[in-house]
């Protein structure tokens, strides 16, 4: 092992060897734990994705299907959590971002269709949770500034927001295809809203910057949506969220 | 800041601006420090190119650099030292590996580090040494970290200086430089230098209770270096690509200088004896960093 000159302390690459061995045992651990996270959150959104397809008044059967998922991943990002908090959080984030920001997407859509709030009656669309609500949900701690433990970031729940919204713009359709056409315009505004957050934000040339550079289609997606509606007479009456420009 | 919001009055109406505007601050902080960093590893990267050419005007090995060195490099240290300064408040806690962007400095600063304690020492500085060193650097604010990676890959790059420093010294000198021979071995200046280092590999782990006898060259050293990167396993990742990529240039590295020395070894006998090639086109850049 050792070379054959003085010129290297063979000690030197044997502690190196260590420490980079340490890190690919740290990888492999948390590679099983974001795999099963992975496998969960595909789970949340097959179910969930039936809420396309489901008229508003049986989404509480969409939502209870979805919980036992829904917990599984919970379970699971805590399991991450435990795992990660040894390590410096940034040093292998990149490994489960992706993962986490599905996990959040999926309990973001969860929670916009009635899923947080719901106590047996009907669900009630439209809510946004925040990051801190996000949090309590998942039972971690979210942008954390002054110790170095596993949590939500902020850049992870904005690029959830983003999938969010693609989602709801896909579901402002199928809304429209379901003969509900008082979603949509819930959806519009929901939208617009969270675009106008989008806008203050002085993004750099990241992955960030890229999804919400897509949030301008989406809005418009819905407007159009909500533009045939109201050509066609079919906005409800009740609901004057909208103001015709 | 608040004006922005005034200009669009559907944006007021958003519920959500407030929790924005938070993500907002905080975004901005980040790219600040992104920002700073990005361009203190820029600095920390030309200014170590400047140290690696100034010491490739070196021409002995195993000694204290000469004065031009100490003196041409001077302010370059400085500057990587005022910019290791000015970002070690930002790669602090939770915010030490946020900024991977600090790396390319690193390596660099790793290259030079290493080559320059190579040349006065003829040894491979320690991982644990170069990570004091940038933390030395650091100051008040705590230590920059310099990762086991940034010190492989900056290694990785250091053997392409030895190479450029053994070909110059064996075109201005003809011969490879070699350590000072602690007792009186002339032999090394008679015996052609191909021999010897052909030997190296073999004498010194035979005898390895007397590794003072003869002065290693770099050749043997680039050798020793060869065989430990190439032993090293890098795993997966970003690293490992890093790592193979390094590899391939590190061995044709240590190829060309066998090969010039081949050159050397053969063709370097019908030479006269003391002949130097075209010493004076070497000085000049000496002359200038004074």
């Amino acid at each position: 092992m050792s070379a054959p000159s003085g010129m290297i302390d063979p000690a030197i690459f044997e502690g190196l060897q260590t420490k980079v061995d340490e890190d690919t045992a740290v990888r492999d651990e948390l590679k099983d734990i974001i795999q099963a996270l992975e496998k969960q959150n595909r789970n949340i959104s097959f179910v969930l994705s039936r809420a396309h397809s489901t008229p508003y008044a049986d989404l509480p059967s969409v939502l209870k299907a979805s919980e036992e998922h829904i917990q599984n991943a919970i379970e699971t990002v805590s399991k991450l959590a435990h795992a990660a908090s040894k390590q410096p959080y940034y040093k292998f984030n990149g490994m489960w971002s992706r993962q986490v920001q599905d996990a959040l997407q999926g309990i973001l859509f969860w929670a916009w269709l009635g899923g947080k709030d719901y106590n047996g009656n009907e669900a009630k669309c439209g809510r946004l949770l925040t990051l801190e609500e996000l949090g309590e949900v998942l039972k971690v701690p979210t942008n954390l500034k002054d110790r170095d433990e596993f949590h939500i970031t902020i850049e992870e729940y904005l690029i959830a927001l983003t999938s969010l919204v693609e989602e709801l713009t896909r579901l402002a359709r199928n809304a429209v295809t379901l003969g509900d056409y008082e979603r949509p315009l819930l959806i519009n505004q929901f939208v617009k809203d969270v675009f106008a957050g989008f806008q203050i934000l002085n993004l750099k040339n990241d992955i960030l910057r890229r999804k919400s550079d897509g949030l301008k289609y989406r809005v418009k997606d819905v407007e159009d949506v909500v533009y045939d509606l109201s050509l066609r007479n079919l906005v409800p009456k009740k609901g004057v969220t909208i103001k015709e420009e | 800041m608040k004006e922005e919001k005034s200009d669009k009055p559907e944006q007021a109406a958003s519920p959500f601006m407030a929790m924005f505007e938070g993500f907002r601050a905080e975004l901005d902080e980040h790219h600040d420090r992104r920002e700073r960093i990005i361009k203190a590893s820029r600095d920390i990267t030309a200014a170590s190119k400047k140290i690696i050419f100034t010491l490739q005007r070196v021409r002995a090995l195993g000694q204290s650099v000469p004065p031009f060195v100490v003196k041409g490099n001077a302010q370059y240290w400085e500057i990587i030292e005022k910019q290791y300064q000015h970002i070690a408040a930002d790669v602090q806690g939770l915010n030490a590996f946020r900024y991977p962007q600090i790396t390319g400095g690193n390596q660099e600063f790793m290259e030079a580090l290493s080559f320059h304690h190579y040349l006065e020492t003829q040894t491979l500085i320690s991982y644990d040494d170069a990570k004091n060193r940038v933390a030395s650097m650091s100051g008040s604010a705590g230590a920059v970290l310099l990762t086991p990676e940034d010190y492989i890959l900056g290694i990785f790059d250091m053997v392409g200086e030895l190479m450029r420093f053994s070909i110059t010294a064996m075109a201005t000198n003809g011969k490879l430089p070699a350590g000072k021979p602690r007792k009186e071995a002339k032999a090394t200046h008679e015996d052609p230098e191909g021999e010897d280092a052909d030997k190296m590999d073999v004498d010194e782990e035979t005898s390895a209770s007397t590794p003072a006898e003869k002065p290693r060259n770099v050749l043997s050293d680039l050798r020793a270096l060869r065989l430990q990167l190439e032993i090293f396993e890098a795993g997966g990742g970003k690293f490992g690509a890093d790592v193979r990529k390094k590899a391939d240039v590190m061995r044709e590295c240590v190829d060309k200088v066998e090969k010039a020395l081949y050159q050397l070894t053969v063709r370097g006998t019908e030479r006269p004896k003391g002949w130097v090639p075209d010493v004076r086109e070497e000085r000049r850049p000496e002359v200038e960093s004074y």
